[in-house]
């Protein structure tokens, strides 16, 4: 239900930032979870949004993206190996009334793709005629609210190498996010730069 | 075995062909030039494992403790020999180790200097297997300046205690269709290298770092392979060859395993049962975390650098990971393995560490403790009092004590018939009485010492085998301890400072 995941980010530890044109907001939860957002401070776009959670030894892992990417570069020698540049990218990029995922470094024409809902696993999978490419992957914003996936929601775009799927957002979702707006504008943020130091 | 009837026929044609173009691996229709260059790496990497000499270590002979099922000591098994009343004993702890039962107790191996203490203990830990730890320290290891003997010696305990737990990791599974090493024009510099792996679904190119392809080039990983890699720790596993390529005429010996290509995604989440020692979940959780690894990512591999080594650990780290195994064990998510803690040369502990051990010794996460010492009755160090092996009596009297017996001249022989073995030197039966009979008056270490010497001086002059002359030799121009004790005592006058007129050096 869409209460229990706002109860769960009401109860957990935030910190708020506003910095470079983003609102950037740390969550801490009580069982170590650590979880970042960033928002266009202006139009209240969704810009990222990582998860760091303990493993099960207590080792801290690494930033894992829902929402927007890592940018900045890998070191080879450090991963020991990496995907290569020239592979397909996906990441996802919500727009204001819907989710949406881009899939970079996908030359082939629309009619070679095809999107799926598996409705038992809650999960959608990307499918290549020519089997160049395959993901399986699910809506972390529905899943939490429990909402049920829609086949015909899905709309399919490919331009510039780049394939777009978007998947329209139900009205639960877009009030969820309004009353989400609203508590974080009441939260106070710290201002970047110099701390405010008049002489007494 | 999968095997169908004509694939293994396949294979067995397949091992006819190798015998007549033993370079078809360059001949491969879908290769390219710069796959040959990784081809030809390969083979290079062959040559040089085949010709590779294991080194040998004083205790590589052995490998195990030699008992039969009823735990009586046969008497050469296993790379050992004699001692059998020590080697039951030692059983009988392995039995209470494997029913891993009871904590705490602890075991003193004691006897004469190459008399096989150590020898028993490494026996012990090549028979409890891989998965029970199993932490060997020398007594003079506690001794540091980064941090004190209580740290250390809890370092060790925990480092004996194993907790097996089921735990998450990404691994990439597929097959591989194209693996491609570049080695730079000037042929120094690091390596390039491009893996493409596929299932029956995606494909995907990887880039791979110099370690990665070491080990690629070590697994003999090649084009048409089905394997697994471990996304955190690199690890690679050959799982088989791909069906599609059972038709190829290609070089693959009879186990030659053949799989399907895997479905669906690359990348996997996997769950794996492992175990890990205490220790190590100490130290995983005694890494800090900064604040500057919050909101940009890039900064966490950086951090990863400094989170390396980390001196003592404190206390309440360690209060809450027993917590926290405890509370695992109850909910059934773990399984403790409690292992070996073996203390070579023990008595040069002093007084505090053997009181840290009797508290130490009553927790009930404590392993099995074993030690070893070659002292009869001396000072207890850090403290005038004398005691038996130089320990406390109050620990002796926690202890199970084996104690091991000179061996006879009939073992002896054995011993060094089988060092010879393990260092590959063959010896002419009248030269084995002579090192017999020299271990019998000297010591077996020096017996043992003189075994690859006796061999090189046999190789320089040619012999096919070590001569009782060859000993002879060896014998003359290395001094035993008894000899050179000898020689120190005659010519005492002629060495240096002997004019200031002391008697004896002193030694303390």
């Amino acid at each position: 239900m869409a209460s229990t995941w706002l109860e769960k980010l009401k109860s957990s530890q935030k910190t708020c930032l506003i910095q470079d044109g983003r609102r950037k907001i740390h969550f801490t939860f009580s069982d170590g979870t650590e979880l970042a957002e960033e928002y266009d401070a202006q139009t209240w776009e969704l810009i990222i949004r990582k998860w760091k959670k303990k493993g099960t030894l207590g080792a801290a892992e690494k930033w894992e993206f829902e929402v927007g990417e890592q940018l900045g570069p890998k070191n080879l020698e450090m991963e020991g190996f990496i995907e290569s540049s020239s592979n397909p990218v996906f990441l996802r990029k919500d727009i204001k009334d819907a989710f949406q995922w881009r899939i970079r470094n996908l030359p082939y024409p629309i009619d070679t793709y095809s999107v799926t809902v598996d409705p038992d696993t809650h999960t959608l999978a990307i499918r290549t005629t020519n089997k160049k490419y395959f993901k399986k992957f699910t809506i972390p914003d529905m899943e939490r609210t429990q909402l049920p996936l829609d086949e015909k929601k899905i709309n399919l775009a490919h331009a510039n190498n780049t394939l777009i799927i978007t998947y329209k957002k139900p009205q639960e979702i877009l009030k969820m996010e309004k009353v989400l707006h609203e508590e974080f504008k009441k939260m106070k943020a710290m201002k970047d730069g110099d701390v405010d130091c008049t002489p007494s | 075995m999968i095997l169908s009837e004509p694939a293994s026929d396949l294979v067995r044609i397949s091992l006819a062909r190798i015998t007549h173009s033993p370079n078809r691996i360059n001949r491969l229709p879908s290769l390219h030039t710069n796959r040959m260059a990784g081809a030809t790496d390969i083979k290079v990497q062959e040559v040089r494992e085949i010709t590779r000499i294991e080194r040998i270590g004083a205790h590589s002979h052995i490998r195990g403790l030699g008992l039969d099922d009823a735990l009586e000591a046969r008497n050469v098994s296993q790379g050992m020999v004699g001692q059998t009343e020590a080697r039951k004993a030692a059983g009988i702890i392995m039995e209470m180790i494997k029913e891993a039962k009871i904590a705490g107790r602890a075991v003193l191996i004691a006897g004469h200097p190459g008399t096989g203490k150590t020898a028993i203990a490494m026996g012990m830990a090549q028979a409890l297997g891989t998965d029970t730890p199993f932490t060997s320290v020398a007594g003079s290891e506690i001794f540091s300046l980064e941090m004190s003997k209580t740290e250390a010696l809890t370092q060790a305990f925990r480092r004996s205690i194993g907790v097996r737990i089921k735990e998450e990791t990404e691994i990439i599974e597929g097959e591989v269709v194209e693996i491609q090493i570049d080695r730079p024009a000037t042929g120094t510099g690091a390596k390039v290298g491009k893996l493409t792996l596929k299932t029956t679904e995606m494909e995907t190119i990887y880039d791979l770092g110099q370690k990665m392809i070491e080990s690629l080039t070590k697994e003999k990983v090649q084009a048409g392979d089905i394997i697994t890699i471990d996304k955190a720790t690199g690890k690679i596993t050959k799982l088989g060859r791909s069906f599609t390529r059972a038709r190829d005429y290609d070089a693959m010996g009879p186990q030659t395993k053949f799989v399907q290509c895997p479905e669906g995604e690359l990348q996997k989440r996997k769950e794996v049962v492992h175990t890990v020692t205490l220790h190590e979940i100490d130290v995983i959780n005694s890494r800090t975390q900064g604040f500057l690894a919050l909101f940009s990512g890039k900064y966490t591999g950086f951090l990863a650098l400094f989170s390396g080594d980390t001196g003592e650990i404190k206390g309440e780290v360690r209060e809450q990971i027993n917590a926290k195994v405890a509370e695992w064990r109850e909910e059934g998510k773990s399984e403790i393995v409690p292992g070996v803690l073996f203390i070579d040369e023990v008595h040069m502990l002093d007084i505090e560490c053997f009181s840290f051990l009797n508290r130490a010794l009553e927790s009930d996460l404590a392993p099995i403790l074993i030690m070893a010492t070659n002292r009869g009755i001396t000072r207890i160090r850090g403290t005038q009092y004398q005691s038996p092996h130089g320990i406390p009596i109050d620990l002796l009297d926690r202890l199970l004590i084996i104690s091991t017996n000179p061996y006879e001249e009939k073992e002896i022989k054995q011993i060094l018939k089988i060092r010879c073995e393990e260092e590959d030197v063959e010896m002419s039966d009248d030269a084995m009485t002579v090192l017999t009979r020299i271990g019998m008056e000297t010591s077996l270490r020096y017996a043992i010492q003189l075994i690859t010497t006796a061999s090189l001086v046999c190789r320089k002059r040619k012999g096919a085998e070590v001569d009782v002359d060859d000993i002879k030799r060896v014998y003359s121009l290395f001094l035993d301890e008894s000899r050179s004790t000898q020689f120190l005592k005659e010519y005492q006058q002629e060495f240096m400072f002997n004019e200031l007129g002391m008697d004896t050096m002193e030694t303390t």
